[in-house]
């Protein structure tokens, strides 16, 4: 290869100080998110909210608070390095695919008696993906 | 893929952590580099050859092939 290629631009830079708030920004958003989510549940369940807007309102708080994370998690993802990139693809996979054959599966063992799941089986979608994560920080240490 | 990222970090007295902020990546992506974990996409192959002054073949080699 000829010593000009070396000349070659660099790729935009990735900053990896950076990526690092980013990614303690996204695990304090996604944390605020729980809490707002499991707040919103209880609040909701308790039927202490008198019929009306109000409900609606505390309904729509974890989705206003969804976009925050999913932001935070673009920007995040915008500014990891290509490594970072490659195991959050794996995790990302892992929570996926793992989530929804799960729900898919668990579908048909309602079916045939067991007890119906309820929204809490989507929580193996980001159980499973913080295990890909992990799995890919362990695997590249 | 082997590479003498490690030697030539070692030549330079440079540490993981040196070597990543050149290469505005993280110390994890040096050491899975270094340690053959990971395969570098040709841009930061390409950064990597920017920051040592050398050929990408010089510091990247194919798992038959001799150091040059």
């Amino acid at each position: 290869m000829s010593k000009t290629l070396l000349a070659a631009p660099s790729e935009p830079c990735e900053a990896p100080g950076r990526s690092r708030r980013r990614e303690l920004l996204l695990a304090g958003i996604t944390l605020l998110w729980a809490l707002v989510f499991v707040g919103a549940t209880r609040l909701i369940k308790s039927e202490l909210l008198s019929p009306g807007a109000l409900p609606w309102l505390v309904a729509a708080a974890p989705c206003v608070a969804a976009v925050f994370v999913l932001v935070a998690y673009m920007r995040f993802l915008r500014e990891a390095d290509e490594l970072q990139r490659l195991i959050q693809l794996q995790a990302l996979a892992l929570g996926f695919g793992g989530g929804f054959f799960t729900i898919c599966g668990y579908s048909l063992f309602e079916r045939v008696g067991a007890p119906p799941a309820g929204v809490e089986l989507a929580t193996v979608m980001p159980v499973l993906y913080a295990l890909g994560v992990l799995l890919g920080e362990r695997r590249y240490r | 893929m082997r590479n003498r990222l490690k030697v030539l970090r070692a030549e330079r007295d440079w540490t993981q952590a040196r070597l990543a902020q050149e290469l505005d990546v993280s110390r994890q992506t040096v050491n899975a580099v270094e340690t053959g974990k990971y395969d570098p996409s040709l841009p930061l192959a390409f950064r990597i050859a920017h920051v040592f002054g050398l050929a990408i073949e010089e510091i990247f080699l194919d798992d038959g092939e001799r150091p040059r």
